[in-house]
């Protein structure tokens, strides 16, 4: 074991509880320091890492090369020496507790960051309740990414099957070109909302049901404007996965080209009450309307990740407006703070009487660290 | 003369002559007249070569472009760094401190460590002197800026100037200028012209051609000449720098002052313990986080406990408008060397009495406020005592015979003192009274100061801050010769700070806070909670604790933002600081919305104080943030979504109203609006039409002439209104065309690069602007430390080594790392050995690399891909190209160079650097392999099919190779089918021909090759003072050899013998007789018997002569001598004569031959002639 790497500064970080798990161990890889979580869910009837939280590991030493991870029997204590991140051609299974969105938040953090370019293909849950849906991050993520100059041949994002909690079986094609440093980005203004869109999928059930769930959303989005389009996606056969079920992600355009979304699924099968599509639609219609309120040039879900982008930048002023920080962001601030010593000026704007666009926004400036890509090979 | 006053007479005075001169005198346009005149002059000769010209000077514009990069460099820059180099006595120290007399009119004795001056308004340079260790060679051209190379011109280059040069090259190219010293030395000017022309060429060949070589032509009472001093200080404050790579992409400090504050008794007790040291220099390169890592060349990489920022000692004047600095704005500062009066940070203060080289017109005022120090210190501390009990009264631990009791308790606060400890209660002391507080103290240490010191009264009242200044250099000058000979301050920091604490609390607390803190108390029951509020960010550790301890119990959410106020760490501008955070206060408290600030960062801030260093996890881990606060969610769910809160019912109308103006259906700004934006447009329509209504109406009248209509003068008006709108309207279309037109094609020259560095430029800016009117303390922590701030860095656990064998010649360097180059991994990197380099090296030789910051000793492999991207494994480098190197080494990003010596030891005769190259790629895995032969021998033949055995072992060695192909020695290829039973490692393989018995069958194969971990920092810092420059690491396999007297036996086969050569014998040539017998005679082998001795019988006798006979002889001996004699003469008289003849003859023949020509020439004219008449005549006969 080579703790002590003779005579060098890189000092290690430790932390308590499998929270923000995700967080520290991708920090962690792109920072090159060393964590140690412990007592995770040491005080827990069934203690230690949970399935998907190994699944999660597994795919971190998949993309990373010379990673040393080391758990304890109980697996309450984690020690996490990262390696350089590898990328190329990936494929994993993961576990069905967590949809794909949790493992593929993470990847969009590394993947600008590789050696080479990542193509991972992921299996397991597509869509499900806890975290953000592919469909969602497709159309959130991957175009503010490129306002970060992460863009190009090979920038994709495919749903090649479709699988809903709790069985699975969908599978998902992610793939990122390398950049050796991230643009800064001003992101100040996020502009009028010009369009909304949306994609309503169903799997094992009636095709109706995506029309019913259009037909809802419709009702309560055309108040505001006309320019609707949702989607119908109806996968059937080997690409429809293992479990029924029907879903809803809405998209709102604005006119600077940053995106707000929202999303809801049907509740997985023999777990609570079944839901109508309509009702569906119009709640998943209301979430819309609730992050247009928080508003921001970022939605929700995707504040930590453009945080990150901005912290990895040059060294240059990034600015961006958010809604309201999620406590999910605010821990991430923090964690940011320890491991690139990087704070955030943070701005509460308040929106002035007259105008009508929601509640108060939140203007995150920062000096990016000079990240650069140390994985890159130079040829 | 006269022809001139004809001419002037004879001028024309009109006429189209005349005029064209007139219009020649006043310049008129000649340039378009040669155009015109001559038209094809200037008309395209050829198109092709148009093309080529073209092309060529686009091809030269662009090469001179650069990629923009962002400027980042901050308003008030770093002192730039002026490295001066050169070979030994060749005049370093004397140019050094004849610029800083030029620039700042005092004199330096010894240049020792840095030497900062201000030069200019806009300017400050700092000088270092480098010697000629290759270490700090290395060290400095990573930190230079500019460098001055001095050359003995009367001796020519050194190895030292060639070896800077290329490290430099190595390092980025910082600026570099040749300064040539000894021109006094040559007595013949033209050798003197012919020397400097030849260096001045070489010199251009290493750096660039037109490098500025200065010449500094001799001294006058040991130091150069004045003006050519000043010339070349001018050079110097003007020169512009490129910026480098590296070091703009890393912070860097090059330390002009250290000071250790180890606690004494510990030193005492253990004389070889850890130090804690605090360094001290100009920011430079990038921002600076603090409890960043950084390298120390030549000591080691070390955690950054604490930074701050001290005013600047060495500052730039106040910007006015003068061209010259004044003698007080000359400002000198090199601690290192003994100049800088009083200095004064957090910890203590130090003065300098001025040294008797010093002006002391100069230093005066120093020197009287260091006179008022020493004098005074008695009856301060008796007020400082009394000042205390006035402005914290109701605290008990404050008696002063507390603090001497407290004093006496010596060890046990030593133990407990901490600097930040020590750094918090400064902060409190100034920031903990309210604004009244303030001036009232203000005031009345004012007045404590007038009476204390009688002989500062000549001072202005308006030297506020000089006095502030003084207060606590007294005070610390009290406390620093009570505790004794430089023991820190112990116990009455910390007294103060709860004092300060417990008094500050209504001034700055803000409702949230106090909510906050009284649930604190309630919890944790304390009374120092109370002053936390209003504490800076920088929380102390019995703070921390209680805290931790209140929040233990506390399940509430509202807990998890423990609300501390963010107010940073003590400056010296402490009133301003103060008003600023008591108005922030005091809008904070207006503002209804949480600090969200306070929220995210409040509890993590007081954490990354000291107390980490205490829960250290076996000396390896840091507890970053205590996590109790947050027990209840460690363990919750890990997603990213953000549940809305149930608060907004989207069924409401209001509700959907809220969010109207999002949509673009919404209404929209006053300035994007449409329809106001129209409105506005025919606003400015109606605003020109009322302006123009005057010359309409005159315009009117003439249009109205041509009007058929014009019978009624109004409605002409309007009319002409509506066809003026119209007009108008039609030159607006017609103008917004022409714009779209010419952004389409006349910015055709607004290139890709253009708008990359219009971009460029405009980051910049919002860099500059973002954080411009945030005061300091909260500006460093969203930026990080400005290059270009003088700070101070606290460093723990240095080795001893480092303080008790400084040597202030030798530049201590602090290069901040990045992200992850703390780490350590392999490295592979493009190598080439140095041209000059004499020997070549060999893989696995220890080598030092100096590579980013770091100097360390490491093992490279050296190898080279071959065609199908494998690297395979070389013993030595090659001898003129480039190879590869892997080495374990600090991760470093790519494209950064390094180069390579054998040793660093001394100074030897021959070049020093063996290598150079660049960093490619970065791995935790390396993929080097060398060539493995495994050699087999047939056993039993078949057809193709052959037995071979002796390659392997065991059948599994071999099912390892089932398909690997084989190949003889005689090229024979096969391949392994399958092993035999018997004899183990036996297989049977197929090959393209039958074997013989005598075949070698080889196996080609590759085996992967590991790289030794060695990662040996080169810490010649820490070497006793005197033998710096003899770090010896590990020694290569040949001195190893060397020394230990070991020789490797040879192999005997390798070695040379004497060649012996036997003589040969030939055998006689045997013909057939059949063969003999054909050749002819001359061929034939005569039968010739060697001729032997005459038989008796057949000698002749031999003749005796009779006496007559033998004067008979001689008389006929004589007369034959005679005649011969004769005839000889004659015949060379005959011969002479026939020789006259033939010259003679030759002449005739001449002659003849002349006249023959003559003849024959005359004769062709006249057949010439005669047949051109013939021709003529003949012509002339037909017409």
């Amino acid at each position: 074991m080579c703790l002590q790497n003779n005579n060098m500064a890189s000092q290690g970080l430790a932390y308590d509880g499998c929270n923000f798990f995700r967080q520290r161990l991708v920090l962690s890889t792109l920072s090159g320091k060393r964590v140690k979580i412990s007592n995770i869910r040491s005080k827990d009837d069934n203690p230690g890492l949970r399935d998907f939280e190994a699944s999660f590991i597994r795919l971190l030493d998949k993309v990373t090369n010379g990673s040393k991870i080391e758990i304890n029997q109980t697996g309450t204590v984690l020690f996490y020496m990262p390696g350089l991140l590898h990328g190329g051609s990936v494929e994993h299974d993961c576990n069905m507790q967590r949809s794909v969105g949790y493992y593929l938040e993470a990847l969009l953090m590394l993947a600008p960051f590789m050696k080479t370019s990542l193509k991972a293909t992921l299996r397991g849950v597509t869509n499900d309740h806890t975290d953000p849906t592919i469909d969602m991050l497709k159309s959130t993520a991957l175009p503010l990414m490129k306002k970060f100059g992460i863009d190009g041949e090979g920038f994709d994002l495919k749903v090649v099957k479709r699988g809903m909690a709790p069985g699975g079986g969908g599978e998902v094609f992610f793939s990122c070109p390398v950049r050796r440093t991230i643009r800064p980005v001003q992101l100040t203004d996020p502009g009028k909302i010009k369009r909304i869109r949306g994609v309503a999928y169903s799997v094992r059930v009636s095709p109706q049901m995506a029309n019913r769930i259009v037909d809802s959303t419709r009702s309560v989005l055309n108040q505001f404007i006309p320019d609707i389009y949702i989607y119908t996606d109806h996968m059937k056969g080997a690409n429809s996965g293992k479990s029924p079920g029907f879903g809803l992600t809405l998209v709102a355009e604005t006119l600077n080209g940053s995106f707000l979304s929202a999303e809801m699924s049907s509740t997985p099968q023999g777990q609570g009450d079944p839901m109508l599509p309509e009702d569906l639609g119009r709640n998943c219609a209301k979430l819309l309307l609730e992050e247009v309120h928080r508003g921001g040039c970022v939605d929700s879900s995707n504040q930590s990740l453009t945080l990150l982008l901005m912290t990895l930048g040059q060294q240059d002023v990034s600015k961006v407006l958010l809604g309201p920080l999620s406590p999910y962001t605010i821990e991430f601030l923090r964690h940011i703070k320890d491991f690139f010593q990087i704070m955030f000026k943070i701005e509460v704007q308040k929106p002035s009487e007259d105008k009508r666009k929601g509640g108060d926004k939140v203007l995150m400036t920062c000096v990016g660290v000079g990240y650069s890509n140390i994985n890159k090979t130079l040829k | 003369m006269k022809e001139k006053w004809y001419q002037e007479k004879t001028k024309k005075k009109n006429g189209p002559k005349a005029e064209r001169k007139k219009l020649k005198k006043h310049g008129g346009p000649t340039e378009e007249d040669a155009r015109k005149r001559n038209p094809k002059a200037f008309a395209v000769q050829s198109a092709v070569r148009m093309a080529k010209t073209f092309h060529r000077s686009q091809d030269m514009k662009t090469k001179k472009h650069h990629i923009p990069l962002v400027d980042r460099t901050p308003l008030e820059p770093p002192p730039i760094v002026i490295v001066v180099v050169g070979p030994p006595k060749v005049g370093k120290s004397t140019l050094i401190r004849c610029l800083i007399k030029n620039f700042t009119r005092q004199k330096l004795g010894d240049i020792c460590g840095p030497v900062t001056i201000v030069s200019g308004k806009k300017r400050r340079l700092t000088f270092m002197e480098c010697n000629n260790d290759i270490n700090t060679m290395i060290d400095l051209a990573k930190v230079a800026d500019l460098v001055l190379m001095l050359i003995d011109a009367s001796f020519g280059f050194e190895m030292e100037t060639f070896e800077f040069l290329n490290i430099c090259q190595v390092h980025g190219f910082p600026r570099i200028m040749g300064v040539l010293t000894h021109l006094d030395s040559f007595k013949n000017n033209k050798v003197l012209r012919k020397t400097k022309k030849n260096l001045k060429h070489r010199f251009w060949t290493e750096v660039y051609q037109g490098a500025k070589l200065f010449y500094l032509s001799g001294m006058v009472y040991g130091e150069y000449q004045l003006q050519e001093v000043k010339n070349l200080g001018r050079f110097i404050s003007v020169m512009k720098f490129r910026p480098l790579v590296w070091q703009t992409s890393h912070p860097y400090v090059l330390v002009d002052r250290m000071e250790d504050l180890t606690d004494p008794e510990l030193v005492r007790t253990d004389p070889k313990c850890d130090r804690t040291v605090s360094l001290y220099g100009y920011l430079r390169g990038t921002h600076l986080k603090n409890k960043g890592q950084v390298h120390i060349p030549g000591v080691g990489d070390f955690q950054v406990a604490d930074v701050n920022f001290l005013p600047d000692p060495c500052a730039l004047p106040d910007a006015q408008k003068k061209r010259a600095l004044n003698e007080k704005e000359r400002l000198l500062y090199a601690p290192m060397a003994g100049v800088g009066g009083v200095v004064y940070d957090k910890d203590a203060v130090y003065i300098d009495l001025p040294a008797s080289h010093v002006n002391q017109q100069q230093m005066r005022p120093t020197t009287e406020l260091v006179q008022s120090l020493i004098d005074t210190h008695a009856t301060l501390d008796a007020k400082m005592a009394a000042s205390k009990v006035s402005l914290f009264s109701g605290s008990a631990t404050l008696e002063p015979e507390d603090i001497g009791e407290q004093k006496k308790e010596g060890l046990q606060e030593e133990s407990v003192w901490d600097p930040n400890t020590q750094r918090e209660r400064r902060k409190v002391v100034f920031t903990t009274e309210d604004e009244e507080d303030v001036s009232g103290s203000s005031d009345d240490e004012d007045g404590d100061s007038e009476d204390s010191d009688q002989e500062d009264q000549g001072e202005d009242d308006g030297e506020k801050n000089l006095s502030t200044f003084l207060k606590e250099a007294r005070a610390k000058c009290v406390e620093t010769t009570k505790t004794g000979a430089g023991a820190p301050p112990v116990k009455r920091p910390k007294l103060e700070e709860r004092k300060g604490e417990s008094a500050e609390v209504p001034a700055f607390a803000d409702s949230e806070d106090d909510l906050e803190v009284s649930e604190d108390e309630e919890e944790s029951g304390g009374e120092e909670e109370a002053g936390r509020a209003g504490d800076s960010g920088h929380c102390s550790e019995e703070d921390e604790e209680e805290s931790d301890d209140g929040e233990e119990e506390s399940e509430e959410l509202c807990c998890e933002f423990s609300i501390l106020l963010f107010l940073s760490a003590g400056g010296l501008k402490w009133k301003e600081g103060l008003q600023q955070k008591a108005s922030d206060a005091f809008l904070r408290q207006q503002q209804a919305a949480p600090n969200l600030r306070k929220r995210v960062y409040g509890s993590v801030v007081e954490v990354d104080d000291s107390e980490d260093e205490e829960q250290e996890l076996g000396g390896l881990f840091r507890v970053s943030r205590p996590q109790n606060s947050k027990k209840f969610q460690a363990n919750a769910v890990d997603s990213s979504r953000f549940s809305p809160d149930a608060s907004h019912n989207w069924e409401l109308e209001e509700m959907l109203n809220s969010i109207r103006d999002c949509f673009v259906t919404g209404k929209w700004d006053e300035s994007q609006d449409a329809a106001t934006l129209l409105k506005e447009d025919g606003e400015r329509g109606e605003a020109i039409h009322s302006d123009d209504g005057s010359s309409c109406i005159a315009c009117d009248q003439q249009n109205s002439e041509n009007d058929d209509d014009d019978d009624d003068q109004e409605e002409s008006v309007v009319k002409v209104d509506d066809k003026e709108a119209m007009k108008n309207k039609r030159l607006e279309k017609k103008q917004r065309l022409k714009e779209r037109f010419d952004s389409e094609y006349d910015d055709g020259d607004a290139t890709y690069f253009d708008d990359l560095k219009e971009e460029m430029q405009k980051q910049a800016e919002l860099n500059r602007a973002e954080f411009e009117d945030v005061d300091d303390e909260t500006r460093v922590q969203y930026e990080g430390f400005r290059p270009g701030m003088y700070v101070r860095l606290e460093i723990p656990s240095l080795p001893c080594e480092f303080v008790t064998n400084f040597d202030p010649h030798y530049p201590i360097i602090l290069g901040g790392l990045g992200s992850s180059e703390g780490n350590v991994g392999y490295l592979q990197m493009r190598l080439k050995k140095h041209r000059w380099y004499h020997r070549i090296l060999k893989t696995r030789d220890p080598l030092i690399l100096s590579l980013g910051w770091r100097r360390f000793q490491t093992m490279p492999l050296y190898h080279i891909e071959d065609h199908n991207g494998r690297h395979r494994l070389l013993k030595y480098t090659p001898q003129h190209m480039h190879c590869g190197a892997s080495i374990w080494g600090p991760v470093t990003p790519q494209g950064t160079g390094f180069l390579a010596v054998q040793t660093v030891a001394g100074v030897k005769a021959n070049f020093r650097i063996a290598a150079t190259g660049v960093v490619l790629d970065l791995d935790k895995s390396v993929t080097v392999v060398k060539k493995l032969k495994l050699i087999g021998y047939p056993e039993k033949i078949f057809k193709n099919t052959s037995f071979i055995k002796g390659m392997f072992n065991t059948v599994l060695e071999v099912a390892k190779f089932e398909g690997a192909s084989v190949r003889t020695v005689s090229g024979v290829r096969g391949q392994i089918k399958k092993a035999l039973s018997t004899p183990a490692g036996a297989f049977r393989a197929t090959f393209e021909d039958r074997l013989l018995m005598s075949d070698v069958v080889f196996l080609r194969s590759w085996f992967p090759v590991t790289i030794p971990q060695l990662y040996n920092p080169v810490t010649s810092l820490l070497l006793p003072v005197g033998q710096k420059d003899s770090w010896a690491g590990m020694r290569t396999l040949g001195q190893l050899k060397h020394d230990l007297g070991i020789r490797n036996k040879p192999n005997a086969d390798s070695l040379y013998k004497p060649v012996v050569r036997a003589q040969r014998h030939f055998n006689r040539l045997q013909i057939p007789k059949e063969l003999q017998k054909a050749l002819p005679f001359k061929s034939k082998p005569k039968q010739l018997q060697p001729k032997g001795k005459t038989p008796r019988d057949l000698q002749r006798p031999s003749v005796i002569r009779e006496p007559h006979e033998k004067k008979v002889a001689a008389l006929l001996h004589a007369l034959s001598t005679v005649h011969n004699y004769n005839r000889k003469k004659a015949h060379t008289l005959q011969h002479a004569k026939h020789k006259q003849f033939l010259q003679e003859k030759g002449k005739q023949e001449e002659a003849k031959l002349q006249r023959q020509k003559e003849a024959r020439k005359k004769l062709y004219r006249a057949m010439g002639q005669a047949d051109q008449k013939n021709q003529r005549s003949s012509l002339k006969g037909e017409t």
